[in-house]
């Protein structure tokens, strides 16, 4: 769309250009239709759709196995807390339990992940208002982080680890005390990123008071996660409704109360120390045992029991011929994901085929309240705004 | 069309698995029956989706998740339609983008919505491709050429 020229109705001229798809503060492709006058924004329309993939289609012509992969693509920032998602609402469907060692593993990479996750963000957050270095810092971190989750699954953004009935497999020796170092050292480094932002003055020139989100607001237009809770609401699902055993660790729920980008900055911040904490309890209390379920309708057996037992090949041969065959239902399974409660919704008719795999994506609600929260701000501002919403137009657009 | 009202003493848990009760509501009833849940304390939207049954006359089961903070409980209410339903975002704000994706993805159309218009596809799209009718590689590309053609 060319820049055109309309007139308010009180006369003043405004102007509508386009803000993307290829922008590169719009942290993917994301297209804004804005309404300006001179640098001020009038109005704001997102449209999105530009990475539309088809993943729930693909999720139905495929099995419950395959539609483990395609979890991960959706928040690519956050493939483990994806995963768990989908594994939990499989599982409500299955009615299964899982070994405690895979409980604990899962919270432990569930936590990994949201530092991963929330480590992207203060990097390119920082760098969309023009302080570049502190990119290099946390992705300096989140090497490290995607080194385990390679070491661990094999993959370092799509690991479709976390899967329905436990986890892949355990992990490899050593593992544990890697990543125990990898974790230790992060309060240290967090701090490093505070020195270089928290009272960086340019820094809180750019975010105090820009784009305001009342809590109200937030709560009607369906937002969650660390922007709702930088609007003072402490929303948290892990303490709301724990799940993989949330409510026997000890950590906070971050919040704020200004509803501006700094509020969201200091609350992912505070969130990234709180995971680190999680991490660091999930660690210690390890148990031993195995991580997957021994629920042969959930998790096919490993290879080495085929020497002994037929049943074990039956199953085997089932669950690749077949695939995963959760009984007939429905199930709504969320979790707190780095972006907001991120929920599946499965049905089953019985068969080896999901009827509906439907993904209730956070970043598709917050960028709901873009629009909201970007009139009468400026261009500028609206690259810092975009950026403290922390869209990921994976799962925005699926 | 009933002229049944809905109150929270009949939810049931239905075909859910996951222990979230909801109601299954008259598609009549569907803007007025979320209206009475939202009072309820179930003020928090979360989600609105679809199912398609294509051999069903009532082949499109819309389904929405609210929530109630107060109650710490979720809720899910479902209605059966032809491909046409009062659109909820006089109740919940919330609701806009969600309808547009059912809208997008199913083609159901939503009586009353503000800005019913293609999400997440172009605007041009032929169909309505998540409909379990709509076969996977069906979308025409430019440089297709078929046999026949050919």
């Amino acid at each position: 769309m060319q820049g055109t020229r309309e007139r308010t109705a009180d006369g003043r001229e405004t102007m509508r250009i386009n803000m993307g798809p290829q922008h590169p503060s719009t942290h993917g492709v994301l297209r804004l239709e804005l309404e300006i006058d001179g640098e001020i924004v009038v109005s704001c329309r997102p449209i999105i759709g530009y990475l539309h993939t088809g993943i729930e289609k693909t999720m139905e012509a495929r099995n419950w196995f395959h539609a483990i992969t395609m979890t991960d693509r959706m928040d690519y920032l956050n493939p483990m807390g994806n995963n768990l998602a989908y594994a939990l609402a499989v599982e409500k469907l299955f009615d299964c339990r899982i070994p405690e060692r895979a409980v604990v593993a899962r919270v432990l990479l569930a936590e990994l992940t949201r530092i991963n996750s929330h480590l992207v963000w203060v990097g390119t957050n920082a760098m969309d208002i023009g302080a570049l270095s502190v990119f290099l810092y946390t992705f300096r971190e989140r090497e490290t982080l995607l080194d385990l989750f390679e070491e661990a699954s094999g993959a370092r953004m799509m690991t479709s680890f976390i899967r329905p009935g436990g986890l892949a497999m355990d992990f490899p020796d050593g593992w544990m005390q890697r990543c125990k170092q990898v974790v230790d050292g992060l309060p240290a480094r967090i701090d490093e990123y505070e020195g270089l932002l928290t009272h960086n003055p340019l820094f809180k020139e750019r975010m105090i008071g820009i784009g305001k989100l009342a809590a109200d607001d937030a709560m009607a237009l369906g937002v969650s996660g660390p922007l709702l809770r930088a609007s003072g609401v402490p929303q948290d699902l892990r303490k709301l409704h724990p799940y993989c055993g949330y409510e026997t660790y000890d950590f906070r729920v971050c919040t704020a109360t200004a509803g501006d980008c700094y509020a969201r900055y200091q609350v992912r911040i505070a969130e990234l120390r709180e995971s680190v904490k999680l991490c660091q309890q999930a660690l210690a209390r390890m148990p031993g045992g195995p991580v997957r379920t021994d629920d042969r309708k959930v998790m096919p057996p490993l290879r080495a029991e085929f020497q002994h037992s037929m049943e074990a090949l039956i199953h085997h041969f089932k669950h690749y011929t077949e695939g995963l065959r959760p009984p007939a239902g429905e199930a709504y399974a969320p979790v707190e994901s780095p972006r907001g409660e991120l929920g599946f919704y499965v049905r089953s008719d019985g068969t080896g085929k999901p009827v509906r795999i439907h993904s209730r994506a956070p970043s598709f609600a917050n960028l709901q309240a873009l629009p909201l929260m970007a009139k009468g701000m400026l261009i500028a501002d609206l690259v810092a705004i975009i950026s403290t919403v922390d869209p990921v137009l994976g799962e925005v657009d699926r | 069309m009933s002229d049944a009202t809905y109150s929270l003493d009949q939810l049931e848990k239905g075909i859910g698995r996951d222990g979230i009760e909801g109601l299954v509501v008259d598609a009549a009833r569907w803007r007025e029956t979320a209206a009475m849940v939202q009072r309820s304390g179930f003020v928090r939207f979360l989600d609105i989706t679809c199912v398609d049954h294509p051999n069903d006359a009532q082949r499109f089961e819309v389904v929405l998740h609210v929530y109630s903070p107060q109650g710490k409980k979720w809720l899910r209410l479902r209605t059966r339609t032809q491909g046409q339903l009062a659109s909820l975002t006089p109740v919940f704000a919330a609701a806009n983008w969600y309808e547009r994706e059912v809208f997008d993805l199913f083609g159901v159309r939503f009586d009353g919505h503000p800005d019913l218009t293609r999400i997440l596809l172009p605007d041009d799209f032929p169909s309505h491709p998540l409909r379990r009718d709509h076969p996977l590689g069906g979308e025409p590309v430019d440089f297709t050429i078929l046999r026949e053609e050919a």
